[in-house]
């Protein structure tokens, strides 16, 4: 009877510690949200200890704290999507306008383009490098080692986009988020088609992407989700709670912040060891 | 001296002539459209952008809290409600009251073309419910519009996550089939009915959905 007992006992403990093992496996858990009250926030960068957020809605670019007391607000943009900071410089594309925005300080200038743009959503730079997404055309703008040249048309085989809307320099690879195509597109640094992620996943819109040396972090705008997966393109965890309408997503210090556009809020997670 | 003189005059009377005060000045009437089924920021910005782009328009703003798409037209043109909202329909919209004020104080709406449509009565109303291929809120307007726009047709409700559409209809005044091919002809495949490809293709970037 005894021994009974026992051998019922160690089994519980190993099923339990069995079943913990398994919820324990996705890493990010929900920490808190940022809320604002007038700000629809669709795009994100980290400078420092604060954020600057791009809020489409209302035109303008905003400075805000981590909880959320906004520190400045510029005005007068078009449309001002997937902001990227490089060198103390803020990348602002306005969709309406067409344009790159050079934010420095107060000061305002646009950045010189080979490429008529129509309707960019997205930037990254590095160094002398940079790449749009150029949404209404369906490719990528992009500019290295005083080249410029576009890649990608509309479609949807490998190498093809349908609305791209975000773009990340990583790994010495160019990461894009192909919204509707719902998923990720990975090419080298000659624009180069290499891997497509997330195909399969049941995306409705990839609206923003982060990638760094270990993950890609990809918003699921109609789902209202974030995918993450291991840079072989192998899905590790999908969170879909506290989130509403995400567009954006950025990676720092161990936490994740994700960009609320309908729920005018920053969801932030973080990497449980 | 004497040429100083015309000199002076020649330019002072070609300044009356061209003077601003003699040209006609443009003036505008202001439109509303009251836009269901806005959701997605990059689509209603590229609406935005795409009625920027014609001609003689000005001050164009869509506010995606309230759904309402304001902008000025130049008066001279006359343009009509049905003008306006088969514009927002053909950029993938779906209209639902437009409101035109004149310069002149007039006020033109669509409510007239409402009180028409509510006027038909339904007295053998069946309830059904169909598969119809979508993706977010603009389809959910479209579609639902396609189907209530029909004689015959009291409710329709479409649902993202199942995919159905429920609906109540009077099969003395319509057949099912039209119900069918109205949301297809709306740019949404049913199980019956296919949608056009070339309005397919033009359907709003988050209303592409996954075709079979």
């Amino acid at each position: 009877m005894k021994s009974k007992i026992i051998v019922n006992f160690i089994f519980f403990v190993t099923a339990l510690m069995m079943y913990l093992g398994c919820t324990q496996n996705p890493k990010w858990t929900y920490v808190r949200a940022i809320n604002f009250e007038k700000v629809t926030p669709l795009g994100i960068v980290k400078d420092g200890n604060l954020l600057w957020v791009s809020d489409s809605d209302n035109n303008e670019v905003i400075k805000t704290d981590l909880n959320g007391n906004i520190i400045e607000t510029h005005k007068d943009f078009e449309r001002p999507m997937h902001i990227v900071m490089d060198n103390g410089k803020l990348f602002i594309p306005e969709y309406s306008a067409d344009t790159i925005t050079i934010m420095t300080g107060n000061k305002r200038s646009h950045l010189a383009l080979k490429n008529k743009l129509d309707a960019p959503a997205g930037i990254d730079v590095k160094g002398d490098a940079y790449a749009i997404a150029d949404f209404y055309n369906h490719r990528i703008v992009y500019h290295a080692n005083g080249e410029d040249l576009t890649f990608g048309k509309k479609g949807k085989v490998n190498g093809a986009f349908h609305y791209p809307t975000d773009i990340q320099f990583a790994n010495n690879m160019i990461y894009i988020a192909d919204a509707y195509n719902n998923r990720i597109q990975v090419f080298d640094e000659k624009g180069k088609f290499k891997q497509s992620i997330g195909n399969e996943d049941g995306m409705n819109a990839a609206t923003g992407i982060y990638v760094n040396d270990q993950f890609i972090f990809v918003t699921d705008f109609e789902n209202s989700r974030v995918l993450i997966y291991d840079l072989a393109g192998q899905l590790l965890q999908i969170l879909d709670n506290q989130l509403d309408k995400p567009t954006d997503v950025i990676l720092d210090d161990d936490k994740i912040y994700v960009t609320n556009y309908k729920g005018k809020s920053i969801s932030v997670f973080e990497y449980k060891k | 001296m004497k040429n100083i003189i015309f000199v002076f005059s020649f330019f002072a009377i070609m300044t009356l002539v061209y003077t601003p005060t003699f040209a006609q000045k443009t003036t505008y009437d202001k439109v509303e459209v009251q836009v269901d089924g806005l959701g997605c920021p990059f689509c209603a910005y590229g609406l935005e952008k795409k009625f920027k782009e014609l001609k003689g328009i000005k001050k164009v703003r869509i506010d995606m809290e309230t759904g309402l798409m304001q902008f000025n037209y130049p008066s001279g043109k006359m343009i009509d409600v049905e003008t306006i909202e088969n514009q927002v329909d053909k950029a993938g919209y779906t209209p639902v009251t437009t409101r035109i004020t004149r310069n002149s104080g007039e006020v033109v709406t669509s409510e007239r073309v409402e009180e028409i449509h509510e006027a038909v009565v339904l007295e053998n109303v069946e309830a059904t419910s169909f598969k119809v291929r979508g993706n977010c809120s603009m389809c959910k307007a479209r579609i639902e519009k396609a189907a209530t726009s029909l004689a015959g047709v009291g409710t329709a409700v479409w649902e993202a996550e199942t995919q159905l559409i429920q609906l109540e209809y009077d099969p003395e005044l319509i057949d099912l089939s039209d119900i069918h091919k109205a949301i297809a002809k709306a740019g949404h495949d049913t199980k019956k009915a296919n949608a056009p490809d070339e309005v397919y293709d033009n359907l709003p970037p988050c209303c592409l959905y996954q075709r079979n």
